[in-house]
This record gives C-alpha cells, structure tokens and sequence, in this order.
C-alpha cells in the first residue's frame, strides 16, 4: 500500500501544466498591489446604464454621413492587409534562411499600428499613406512570420514525386503553393478581420474612420450616436464572408482606391530631416557619447513606465486565462441548452470583435483613469478569443463516458484534453497582449504608451522613438519567454489564434 | 542485358541503413515484381533504383503524391515539368497548353478517367487518384515503369486491368505490390524482401503462392484471423 500523493504532486502532464499556471496566478497576485486599481468616478454604474441604453436605442438618424467613414475604414483595411501581404509573402520566402530578415519582422510586428500610425503621422499627416503604412509595415511582419510557417508544413510528398531538374519556381507553382494556398488564404481573411478593428482605431489618431466618430461621440456623452457606430461595426464584422466574398474582392480593392484619401504632397526634405536627424537623440548625432546619461535621466518616469506596462500585460495574460476557463462552457455544444450556447456565442463575438482600445476607452469613461479599466479590457477581449477557439476545438471532440454530470463533465473529460492548447493560445496572445497594453497608454494609463504619445505630442520624436524601440525590445523578448513557457507538444493548427 | 547492378551495397536513409550488403542484378526486358511486409524495405530499395536510372524511369509514388488543389490535367502534366521554361509553366497554369491537353486527354481516356480532366484531384475517388498518379508517371515518356504500390487503392480487377495497360507501354517495369496471384501471373521475376534481406529472387514460374505467403511470417503466425496480405 502506498500513501496517496500530497496536493499537486506528480510528474503527469496536467499537473505540471496546473503548477505552471497557479504559479503564474500566484506572481500575479503578490504583484497586484503595486498596481493602480482606483475608480475614480463617483457613480460607474449611472454612467455604464446611460451607454447600455444608447447601445439599446442607437439613434442611426443622428450620424452625419456614416457611408463615407464606413467606406473609408474598409478600404483602409483592405488596402493595408494586400500591400502587408505583397510585402510579407517574399520575405516569408527567405524567412527560415536570414537571421536578418528575421530579426527585422520581429521587429516591425512588435511595435502596435497605432504607434506606426503616430511615427507617420509626423511625416505625412492624416493622409491615407500614414494609414496605410501603419497597417500594411506591421503586416508584412505577422504575414512573413505565418506564411513562412505554413509554408513549411508543406506536404513533401507531390514534390518528392517531380521529375529531376523541375526549375524551382515550377516546383513552388505546381507541388507546393497549391497545398498550402487554403491555409494561406485564411489567414489572409483572419487577418483583414484584425485590419478592420486597427482601422476602427486609427480614428482614435484622427483619421476619419468609424474611430474617430466613436470617439468623440463617446467622449461628447452622445451614446446614441455611439451605440448606432458600434452596431454598423459589429454588422460590418457579422456580414464580412457576405460581402468579403472571393469573387467580389477584386472589385472591392479597386472600389477602394476612390474611396481612400487624402493623399499628402511629401516634402522630401522634411522627411529626410525627419529620418536622419529628427528621430536620433542630439547627443549622439553630435558623437557626444557622454550626452547621452543627462539625456536619457532627462526621460521622466522610465522604469516606472516599463515596471506598469509589464505588469499591465501579466495581469491581462492571468485575467484572460481565468476569464477563458470560466467562459468556453457557454458556446460549446458539451454544455447548456441551443438558445444558452447561441446567447454564449453571440457573447464572445462581440467582445472579440470589439477592439480592446474600444473597450478600455468605454471602462475608462465609467471607471476613470486607472490600472483597472485596461485590464477589464484586456481580460475580456483576450479572455473571450480564447474561450471561442477552445470551444470550438471542445466540440469536435467526443466524450468517452455518457451522463457524467457537467462538473465531471468539464472537469474530467474536457478540461484535461483542453487545457494543453488553451495554454499554448494564451501564450501567444500574452505577446499581444503586451503590445495592447503599450497602447493602452494612449487613453492615459500610465504604461509606455502615455509617454509615447505625449512626446510625440510635445514634439520630442528622439524620446518618442527610443520608447518605440524600448516597446519592441519588451515585446521581443516576452514573446521569446512565452515561447519557453508555452506547453511544446500541442501542434497549434489554426494560425488565425495569432 | 544488364540494366543495373547492386554489389554488396548498404542502402537506407542518411546514417539508418535499411538494407545492408545488398547484391542484386536487374535485366533489361524484364517484369519484375518486388514483393513483401510494409517496412520490408520495399520503398527503400525502388528509391535508389529511382536514383540511379534517372531520367530513364518513370515514376509513381506510393501514396500518389497528387496536389489536391490542382486538376486532374495539371497533375498528370507535372510528369514533364521538367521539359518546359518556368515561364511556360506558369502560363500553363492559367492557360493549359493544347498539344498537352489532347495528349493527356487520350490517356485519361484510355485509363478510365473519361470526362474527369478538369476535375479538381481532391473531388476524386481513391481508386480515381490510383489511375492519375500512373497517368502521371506515363506522360514522363520513359522507358522504364517504377511503381511503389501503384496498385494499393483499386480492386483486383481494375489491377489488373491497369498493369496490362502499363506493361503493353514498357518493356521493362519494377513494382512493388502485394497481390501475389498477380505477380505470379504477370510478372517474369519475382524479388522478396523480409526486414531488409533479400530473401527470394526467382523466375515467377518457379514459384507458387504457399512459398509467396511464407514472406509475411507475421500474418500467417497470427491467431486473430487478422490477415495482413489478401493474396488476390
């Protein structure tokens, strides 16, 4: 007889992974109290009633001219997806082979839309280049990354079978391209989904897309207007395989071209100032190495800019795991009634579909500038796109035993064959996650991103640009350590979960 | 006439060596029928023989190696890739090149696969994809036929059917197949493998199917009446 093992004791794969995530859990809450978790409002729940009711009784008659923003954010996001593909597909090519190349996509991936949006907004003003170049830069990168992936779960078997000396291009034409184009071309369509909320956002920049009215519809407390803007959105987003059909999209593309606008007269001088010499710290363009300490003392609150936005990003990674355990039971078809899981997927629709930055601007309004309202955000939206995947990885499994009880269900059946892909999603996301939490920043929460937008805001692109680069090195790096920490032998099939 | 010859060679893949001091001879003029268990060697040994008598053989790969996405025309015509410019590929892509299109018309036709060319591969039937992978191999247009179990996914008498078609075109052919009955009847020389030895190379008269069966020891051992051979 041997005695039964002590509380998580056992070197079985669930375990390790439980330990794992309570550790996690455990880090988040001793670090809590560092962060700031204040409402500020003195009535949250008046304020939170007032935007329901305008979500409830959107006033679509109020909005001047919905048509020409609508067309403008669709076209923003068609445009920025093709061109970030064009320039993602040859450089997923040569992916695997440069370091270089590599490093350069990690690069421009890390740094969020929003913020290319405010480096180009410098050069080019609200014009349809700076939007389109902060969709299609960032693009190229996640593109480059995912097509190099899926090229290279290529099926080696139809090339094997080639004749010697096909030329290389036939071989990719003919044996490899058509095995993965499925795969390629939906992620192409996942990604456009992302393209539309970044260009919903660009609005919060001043570009006059749907963000822009919602903004300051919003912020002017007209949630009717608001409330009519967000369900134009959620149509957009519900109806996009309806009108983003294959066949329509050629047609949509050069729509498109009209309908973007404006376009700036570039001064090349000016840019090339503002390349070479506006972006770079003046000590070190002046060689003056020594410059560069009472330069970089002269940036106010650094560290705790970067202590709160990596906090901010692991209370959303621990907020959107509670929130995914909690929420995948309702749109999956192992539990509840139809009209119950129909109610739990129209849910987590909406929240993934509504963009975090939305989401945050609306918390905050209720619940005044704090930690708080991010991290609600962050948790919801996250929590939510995970919960969906799991769901839908839940219901093509099937049950060994009939009429467990749901707990047994959940518990026994389910969540032990979850678990292991719900963890290796949440990974990835936590990269995301940073990112949007840098963002964040711009409605005021004290992460990097409120210093970067107040410098460039105050003219001061060298300390703007070095927080860029300090973003992107955060990201860089956490997406390495969650790659660490992802769970290794689940294969994550779907890359749209990126 | 000697078509090839293994003298005491260790073949397999990178440093695992599958078959070890092979020695074997191959003739020209011959039907040879290579026989025995999944794992036997079988594929191990036709992929060297692919090697080396390259560009004289054709090939058809065990599991059809066919692109799903593509029609059945543009998976037989990547049997002759090799013989256009990439620009002429890409071109028959989006335009199929006529002299191509009547050629692979023809012999879809006399393969069974009538009316079905411009249908994509993964809307075909099992035994429907047998029949393109082999028209792909006999548009390469070459003199030796080489088949990793060309016959797996069709019934024995489309098999049958199918490997008089292919031997009435080549003289020479080397398959790799389980249906015993048809080795014995179709074929002049019969080559056994067991777990990467050599352990049967004979003319097809001088055998009978009992001494065929003895290759697949496993099967014949069993007790569950799960039988891994169905002679045909």
């Amino acid at each position: 007889m041997s005695a039964a093992p002590g509380w998580l004791r056992g070197d079985s794969p669930g375990l390790t992974l439980t330990r794992r995530s309570l550790a996690l859990i455990l880090l988040c809450l001793l670090l809590l109290p560092l962060a700031d978790l204040r409402i500020v409002t003195a009535d949250p729940w008046a304020e939170l009633a007032r935007m329901a009711l305008g979500f409830v009784r959107p006033s679509f008659l109020s909005l001047e001219n919905p048509l020409h923003a609508i067309a403008l954010t669709v076209s923003v996001a068609l445009w920025g997806t093709f061109i970030g593909a064009l320039l993602g597909f040859p450089l997923a090519l040569i992916f695997h082979r440069s370091r270089l190349v590599r490093a350069f996509c990690a690069f421009v991936r890390a740094i969020h839309e929003l913020f290319w949006a405010l480096l180009f907004l410098q050069v080019f003003g609200l014009s349809a280049v700076t939007a389109l170049a902060a969709l299609a830069i960032p693009y190229a990168g996640i593109f480059a990354k995912v097509y190099a992936e899926i090229l290279e779960l290529t099926p080696r078997a139809p090339a094997a079978a080639l004749p010697a000396g096909v030329d290389r291009l036939s071989r990719f034409l003919y044996a490899e391209l058509p095995l993965v184009w499925d795969r390629l071309a939906s992620y192409t369509r996942y990604r456009f989904e992302c393209a539309m909320r970044a260009s919903v956002l660009l609005g919060f920049v001043g570009l006059p897309t749907l963000g822009f009215y919602l903004e300051s519809a919003f912020r002017e407390g007209r949630f009717g207007e608001a409330g009519a803007l967000l369900w134009i959105f959620y149509g957009l987003i519900a109806t996009l395989h309806w009108w983003g059909h294959r066949r329509l999209l050629p047609w949509l593309l050069i729509a498109a071209l009209f309908w973007l606008g404006p376009w700036p007269d570039v001064d090349g001088g000016l840019l090339w100032r503002f390349v070479s010499h506006d972006l770079w710290p003046a000590p070190l363009l002046a060689g003056d190495l020594a410059g560069m300490g009472p330069w970089l003392a002269a940036i106010p609150d650094l560290l705790p800019a970067i202590g709160n936005t990596l906090l901010l990003a692991l209370m959303g990674t621990v907020g959107s795991l509670l929130l995914a355990l909690l929420l995948w039971p309702l749109a999956s078809r192992h539990f509840g009634r139809p009209w119950q899981r129909a109610g739990g997927k129209l849910l987590l629709i909406v929240l993934r579909s509504t963009p975090e930055l939305m989401l945050a601007f609306i918390f905050l309004l209720m619940l005044g500038p704090s930690m708080l309202p991010a991290w609600l955000a962050l948790a919801l939206h996250n929590g939510a796109l995970i919960a969906f995947l799991v769901a839908r990885h839940a219901d093509g499994l099937t049950t060994g035993m009939a009429g467990l009880p749901a707990s047994g269900r959940y518990a026994y059946e389910l969540l032990p064959r979850l678990y292991p892909n719900l963890l290796a999603l949440l990974c990835y996301r936590a990269e995301v996650i940073l990112r949007e939490t840098a963002l964040l920043g711009m409605l005021g929460v004290a992460t990097l991103g409120f210093y970067i937008d107040s410098s460039f805001e105050y003219l001061m692109f060298d300390v703007a640009f070095f927080l860029l680069l300090i973003t992107a090195a955060l990201n860089i790096a956490v997406d390495a350590i969650s790659r660490r920490f992802r769970p290794r032998e689940v294969p994550l099939d779907d890359p749209c979960s990126r | 006439m000697s078509l090839l010859t293994f003298d005491s060679v260790d073949l397999g893949h990178g440093a695992q060596v599958v078959l070890p001091a092979l020695s074997l001879t191959l003739e020209a003029g011959q039907h040879v029928a290579l026989l025995g268990q999944s794992g036997a060697g079988k594929s191990t040994l036709l992929g060297e023989i692919r090697r080396r008598l390259e560009p004289r053989a054709a090939w058809c790969p065990q599991g059809h190696g066919l692109v799903p996405l593509l029609s059945v025309y543009h998976n037989v015509y990547m049997g002759r890739l090799a013989h256009y410019s990439a620009l002429a590929n890409l071109r028959n892509l989006l335009k199929p090149r006529r002299a191509d299109w009547q050629a692979i018309e023809a012999l879809c036709d006399e393969l069974g696969l009538e009316g079905l060319i411009r249908r994509p591969v993964e809307r075909l039937s099992g035994g429907q994809r047998q029949r393109v992978a082999i028209a792909r191999a006999l548009h390469q247009q070459r003199g030796i036929f080489l088949g990793d179990e060309p016959f797996a996914s069709v019934d024995p008498h489309q098999a049958l059917r199918l490997l008089e078609r292919i031997q009435a075109r080549y003289a020479t052919s080397i398959v790799a197949l389980h249906q015993h009955r048809l080795a014995l009847s179709h074929f002049d020389r019969i080559i056994g493998l067991h777990d990467g030895r050599l352990v049967l190379d004979a003319a097809a008269g001088e055998l009978t199917l009992a001494r065929l069966d003895a290759l697949y020891p496993d099967a014949a051992g069993r007790s569950d009446g799960s039988v891994v051979n169905i002679p045909t």
